[in-house]
């Protein structure tokens, strides 16, 4: 028996990796071991989890409140036509794939959104927290659990052809309200519904995202890029900007100076949210129980159309001639299509799923 | 030589479709009251109530202004102001 095969070899598939000297069978074995939560898995998020399923890091938490749709398929590369055709969950159509790709390493996919009152239990096991959203509600929320708590994570965004990371080491590194103070409301930037978005720029994001990510876990924290990213994939531009002297705002950060962790207090943040790149408002409420699909969907059949399998209820309704669908998930969580206002999702939440 | 100002893509518009506008000032204050002359759209971009909005991040050669002298820092012909928003989606 001299050969070592794959079976008798678990570290054969990493060779590689590990042949990269930053990385070593140490660093390997460190990645093995390591804890990730990764919120978010639609562009961003999907690559991440996809380098990171294959480099071997030992448990992958996957977290997302949506669903797989047609137009994701452009960049979200996880995902394929089958998981649009079954109506699934992103977090468990993407713990399929991952687990197809690398069975060896713990893959737990939680459909949630996440929000102050779950986000540290979702992250309180975890080495390292990765940015796989669209929207900066759940930004400042990692950032604030993330320095409560002295976990490293890195931001990634992405809109058109620009990109933008930053990695955050709480106690060394700017935390992101060192950098960025406040959230851009709704418009006054770009989101992927007004500039669209190139599958490249969320690629690469992505990928200087899992690069940091592959360093921190391996223990090579002397490698991490301590400046901030920002990049255009159409324009031909990348530049770092140096923001190291910004940490802390000469004492003045609410986040990592005061310690005053605004958005995970609940002093910020909303019960909707409107969702990047669709005409839709989230309607977050927390049901006592979780929802009965067959009495709600007796119940809607009056209104409109209503289809439903374990995950998720379909509701088309049609009001003063605009039609709107619901997605409603078990947690009385809903997605609702058709407006971008949140007063009116929140009508007719009220209206047709109650409360 | 002028200063260079780099406008973000989600302010081109405001700015007559311009990626890059020249403008004068001795200090980052003037230049982007110069900018402002020119494309008074920009304003409310830019600033609420005289302030800079908090997610829009000056830099003068890859130098976060907070760091230096904010608004007063000093520019001179040659130099690149970029105005860098946070990005939100993924």
């Amino acid at each position: 028996m001299s050969d070592i095969s794959p079976e008798t070899n678990p570290l054969d598939r990493y060779s590689r990796q590990m042949r990269f000297p930053g990385m070593g069978k140490a660093g390997q074995q460190k990645l093995l071991a390591s804890r990730v939560t990764l919120c978010g898995c639609g562009a961003l998020g999907t690559v991440l989890a996809n380098v990171l399923v294959r480099a071997g890091v030992g448990f992958i938490r996957v977290v997302d409140r949506d669903f797989v749709e047609p137009s994701n398929l452009q960049r979200q590369v996880l995902f394929d036509e089958s998981d649009v055709a079954d109506n699934l969950p992103k977090a468990e159509a993407a713990a399929t794939k991952m687990r197809q790709i690398n069975s060896t390493v713990t893959v737990e996919p939680v459909v949630a959104d996440i929000d102050r009152t779950n986000i540290e239990d979702l992250t309180r096991d975890a080495d390292l927290i990765l940015d796989g959203s669209d929207n900066f509600e759940v930004r400042y929320l990692i950032n604030d659990v993330a320095v409560k708590h002295g976990k490293p994570w890195v931001y990634g965004g992405a809109v058109g052809s620009q990109g933008m990371s930053m990695t955050i080491l709480p106690g060394e590194t700017p935390c992101l309200r060192c950098v960025f103070e406040a959230a851009p409301n709704p418009g006054d930037v770009g989101t992927c519904e007004t500039a669209g978005v190139l599958a490249p720029t969320v690629n690469i994001v992505a990928s200087y995202q899992a690069t940091e990510a592959l360093k921190i876990l391996s223990g090579n924290l002397a490698a991490v890029n301590r400046e901030l990213l920002t990049l255009d994939v159409w324009e031909n531009t990348n530049r770092r900007v140096k923001v190291a002297p910004l940490k802390g705002r000469k004492g003045e950060c609410p986040c990592c100076a005061k310690r005053q962790f605004e958005w995970l207090d609940g002093a910020h943040g909303t019960q909707t949210t409107t969702l990047c790149g669709r005409n839709a408002v989230q309607v977050s409420h927390r049901a006592a129980n979780r929802l009965d699909f067959d009495q709600l969907a007796a119940t809607l059949r009056a209104s409109g159309a209503v289809t439903f399998n374990k995950f998720l209820l379909k509701f088309n309704v049609e009001e003063k001639g605009d039609p709107f669908e619901f997605t409603v998930f078990p947690d009385g969580r809903a997605i609702i299509k058709g407006t971008s206002e949140p007063d009116r999702a929140r009508t007719l939440y009220a209206k047709y799923v109650g409360h | 030589m002028a200063i260079k100002v780099q406008v973000p893509t989600p302010m081109r518009e405001a700015a007559g479709g311009n990626a890059e506008v020249a403008v004068a000032g001795a200090t980052v204050k003037d230049a982007l009251a110069d900018l402002v002359r020119q494309y008074p759209a920009l304003q409310s971009k830019l600033f609420d109530g005289g302030k800079v909005r908090p997610y829009v991040n000056i830099f003068v050669n890859d130098e976060d202004i907070r760091y230096l002298d904010e608004l007063d820092t000093a520019v001179q012909d040659g130099v690149t102001v970029a105005l860098i928003p946070a990005v939100a989606g993924g």
